[in-house]
């Protein structure tokens, strides 16, 4: 008989029971032995696949019932099943990010002593989009129930869908103007909106008073709670089957295997020892219309990494000597940066899809108190933190990545995710109503290389691994905007042995509509925030707007004259200034202006991925494949790679020349030799100019302000340069 | 448990190996043999003798010598005790202004050189370009790994090193 003393405790208490047991004993819950797993595994297995097929199911249910393009075409919805004190047994696929911030949320609830007030029962609704209480930003709209089973709280259900409008002061979801919390839109705050398997009809009211696009939240909040109750019932039909008793047991298991499953995967596919990465990340709205003067309006943030991989495996990431929070949407939470964690484990460690919240409890993150990525101030933004998030654990994958090197996998060597930059609308549709929107096709953006391959093309993103860009004719039915091109970016990747994917861009003609408000977020100005690896370089991630307002595109479609279908691949002159006559403006950071309105022009890039490997080494044949279908240039094959292609006039086909190849890469070798000088003759220089402070103000105060927050990161900064103790930066501008 | 000879480990490696196969690789569970499979294959392609104990970039190891466990490059050049940071013994190029940068980037916009320079760490003896590090000016250069060999050898491996 299996022990269920433990069934009949008040809910809160068991929760600590729970982690106190964790503590003891290093093991979940206190599971010391997988006795199921051990005395029947065909039926452990079963079962735990049966529970990742009916989440898998459960998610494509409900993804018929939106009405939302991100939900429906891109897949921005993940569902799992939880035990009672909320960690995660099983999950669909989608946005796993959110399956472990869920589980924050529904541990918030019971340590708040939500059985006693609101109470917890049979048929209950919950939702939550505060990412200080459990989601990422406030868009990631949850909604969790609870599973009874004859009378006992065996699990919860719960379901995220992210959702592409919020009320916030621009409109969209990632609200990049929100610069406290008062301005990111409408939150529901772990909130009890429905009972008896019915959503609240005083929440609907709410919702449909506050949002701009009202259909989208609550069609997807139906969606949720459909997944929900699907999953719900299918559990107590298993448990029917297998007996309470069991399930009680066996849903622990699951978890405390997937513990140790991430352990033995660490100790299996990586090294011990120190990693170091970094990225950065340029924060500029000087001068830009609606940003209030909270706080310096241009801001450069460092986002160092150090993990340390132990001899038992676990993973531990600290993020040491990285910027204050701040009056801007960028900040996170412990729940995102739990999430980032989470997501990023299940795709590089745990790919077979049993993934759960023990993977989690393999790994430890430090995230200094005070800092975007544990902000001391509750009431500070973080609409868009995965503007963040994303760099940082960009720089995770590099750093498991150099693991899976040291150990020889290096089929798993992947350079990483990049920022998906995204546009967001709203204002008159094109059917004359109000409208508002986040345009999903960010989820396509180029992948950092392999050690082994070029990265993915325009498919793939870290935070939806589905990564799919959705059709041009689902965005046009939901946009007063014409596609008049979506091109691959040639160059767009990063240089390496091994490219980074390319990225794409989207040209659009404003139509139908008198006033439309176009505003971006999630793009880094004047640093790249992503890196190459093992000599690749990064993907050039400072990608500016170029928007012509007042065009004669209809003089121009009338004469039948060619339009713009990009900005082209010249820097300095785009295809828009070559093609089109108006008002040209090049724009850098978040684009915020002036409603648009029918016969403008808008342009909007997403990024590439960062290259692996030297340049020098990279394959001419298959460069010559990259010059011919758009992915290179000539230009660029040559100054870079040393790559000489030419056009074979028979083929009427691009084609290396090898001869002149190695020709070119001597030259280049040779250059580069000639120019590096040895590094302690470089610090020499650079220490003189460090003590002299000669840097912009930005990289100065960055410098300061990591100081201040860390010791550790002060005192490896002044070693480094010979610095005595006092040291520091000044801050003036 | 899955297993691979070391001609398939060798394609791999050089990214020779076609991708239907490299799939089924990716798509399997891990070769417990690999490590010491792609030691090998590391060893042949070296034209030295001294025995490589750790891969650590694309033409980077960490290997046994006379002259202690050093990290040294494909080519044979050595930096020095392994445990030290091996950039501090590179030779390095700094892109800091629009026209070093524009030579890599010539088609996009640029990051601005007074908040982000490229640095490149090269081996002074074959010009390899080892690792490319995006920072903002003066910040410190990064020891990208610091491996615990002896413990990986000892307790991961069960082949603890000698000395």
């Amino acid at each position: 008989m299996l022990d269920s003393t433990h069934i009949a405790m008040p809910l809160r208490d068991r929760l600590l029971d729970s982690e106190r047991m964790m503590a003891e004993t290093g093991c979940y819950d206190g599971i010391t032995d997988l006795r199921l797993r051990q005395d029947n595994p065909l039926k452990f297995e079963t079962l735990h696949t049966k529970l990742r097929a009916l989440c898998v199911s459960a998610r494509e249910m409900a993804r018929r019932i939106s009405a939302s393009p991100g939900v429906r075409e891109v897949g921005e919805m993940v569902v799992a099943i939880y035990t009672p004190e909320g960690d995660a047994i099983a999950l669909s696929n989608g946005i796993m990010v959110h399956v472990h911030t869920m589980s924050r949320f529904i541990k918030w609830m019971i340590k708040q002593g939500y059985e006693a007030d609101p109470g917890i029962n049979p048929g209950d609704i919950f939702a939550n989009n505060d990412a200080f209480i459990g989601t990422v930003q406030v868009p990631d709209v949850m909604d969790v129930v609870p599973i009874y089973y004859e009378g006992t709280l065996v699990g919860w259900a719960g379901a995220v869908c992210h959702e592409l409008e919020s009320g916030g002061i621009t409109p969209g979801g990632d609200v990049c103007l929100a610069q406290e919390r008062y301005t990111e839109g409408l939150f529901v705050c772990a909130e009890k909106i429905g009972t008896n398997d019915a959503i609240r009809r005083d929440y609907v009211i709410r919702c449909e008073r506050n949002l701009r696009m009202p259909i989208y939240w609550v069609l997807d909040e139906k969606a949720k709670v459909a997944s929900c109750i699907d999953m719900r019932e299918a559990v107590k039909g298993l448990i029917g089957e297998i007996g309470l008793d069991y399930w009680m047991r066996v849903s622990k298991e699951f978890i405390e295997e997937g513990r140790r499953g991430q352990l033995a995967r660490t100790r299996q596919l990586t090294v011990p020892g120190i990693y170091r990465g970094h990225t950065f990340y340029g924060h500029v709205t000087e001068g830009k219309p609606g940003f209030q003067p909270l706080g310096d309006p241009n801001w450069l943030y460092n986002i160092p990494i150090e993990m340390e991989i132990t001899l038992d495996g676990t993973i531990k990431l600290d993020f040491e000597g990285t910027q204050p929070w701040g009056y801007h949407s960028m900040n996170c939470t412990p729940a995102g940066m739990d999430g980032g964690m989470f997501v990023t484990l299940t795709q590089h460690m745990n790919y077979e899809g049993l993934v759960n919240d023990g993977a989690w409890m393999g790994t430890e993150l430090k995230l200094p108190y005070g800092t975007w990525t544990n902000p001391d101030n509750e009431k500070c933004a973080t609409a868009t933190s995965w503007a963040l998030l994303l760099p940082a654990y960009g720089v995770f994958q590099r750093l498991l990545s150099r693991g899976f090197l040291g150990r020889g996998f290096v089929e798993e060597i992947f350079v990483g995710q990049v920022n998906s930059p995204m546009i967001e609308m709203g204002g008159e549709s094109q059917y004359g109503t109000q409208f508002g929107m986040a345009h999903f096709e960010c989820a396509a953006a180029g992948s950092g290389a392999l050690a082994i391959k070029d990265g993915l093309d325009t498919a793939y993103v870290g935070w939806n691994p589905e990564s799919d860009m959705g059709n041009i004719e689902i965005w046009e039915q939901n946009m007063p905007m014409l596609y008049i091109g979506r091109s691959i970016v040639p160059n767009s990747g990063g240089s390496g042995k091994y490219r980074g994917g390319c990225s794409f861009m989207s040209t659009w003609l404003i139509n139908k509509t008198p006033h439309l408000r176009l505003v971006t977020s999630e793009h880094s100005s004047r640093v790249f925030d992503n890196a190459g690896m093992c000599g690749g370089y990064p993907a050039p991630t400072c990608q500016m707007h170029r928007v012509v307002r007042n065009t004669n595109i209809n003089e121009l479609t009338a004469a039948r004259l060619p339009i713009p279908h990009t900005t082209g691949t010249d820097p300095h002159r785009s295809d828009l200034e070559k093609l089109v006559t108006g008002d040209h403006l090049t724009d850098e950071g978040p684009y915020i202006s002036a409603p648009h309105k029918s016969g403008d022009i808008f342009t909007h890039s997403y990024n590439g991925g960062g290259g692996y490997g030297d340049v020098l080494e990279r394959d001419p044949v298959k460069t010559a494949w990259d010059v011919e279908n758009g992915f290179l240039t000539a230009e660029s094959a040559r100054n870079v790679f040393g790559i000489v292609v030419r056009e074979n006039l028979d083929t009427d086909e691009m084609e290396a020349d090898l001869a002149a190849t190695a020709a070119a890469r001597e030259e280049l070798r040779r250059e580069r030799i000639r120019r590096a000088v040895p590094v302690a003759e470089w610090m020499a220089q650079e220490s003189t100019r460090i003590r002299d402070q000669k840097f912009a103000f930005e990289v100065r105060r960055m410098y300061a302000s990591a100081m201040r927050l860390s010791p550790r990161f002060s005192s490896e900064f002044r070693d480094f340069w010979g610095l005595e103790p006092s040291f520091t930066f000044g801050e003036k501008p | 448990m899955s297993s691979y000879s070391r001609e398939i480990i060798g394609e791999l490696v050089a990214g020779t190996l076609p991708w239907h196969q490299t799939k089924r690789i990716m798509s399997a569970y891990k070769d417990e043999d690999r490590f010491f499979k792609v030691l090998s294959v590391l060893q042949d392609r070296v034209s030295w003798d001294d025995r490589i104990l750790l891969p650590i970039g694309d033409h980077l190891f960490i290997a046994e010598t006379p002259r202690g466990r050093v990290t040294k490059c494909e080519c044979g050049h050595e930096h020095g005790d392994y445990r030290r940071n091996w950039k501090l013994t590179a030779h390095i190029f700094v892109r800091k202004t629009e026209e070093t940068l524009r030579e890599i980037y010539p088609n996009s916009d640029l990051p601005d050189p007074r908040w982000m320079e490229i640095r490149e760490f090269i081996c002074p003896s074959c010009g390899i370009l080892h690792e490319v590090e995006a920072c903002a000016p003066g910040y410190p250069i990064l020891h990208d790994f610091q491996p615990d060999l002896e413990g990986f050898y000892r307790d991961w491996l069960k082949q603890p090193l000698e000395g």
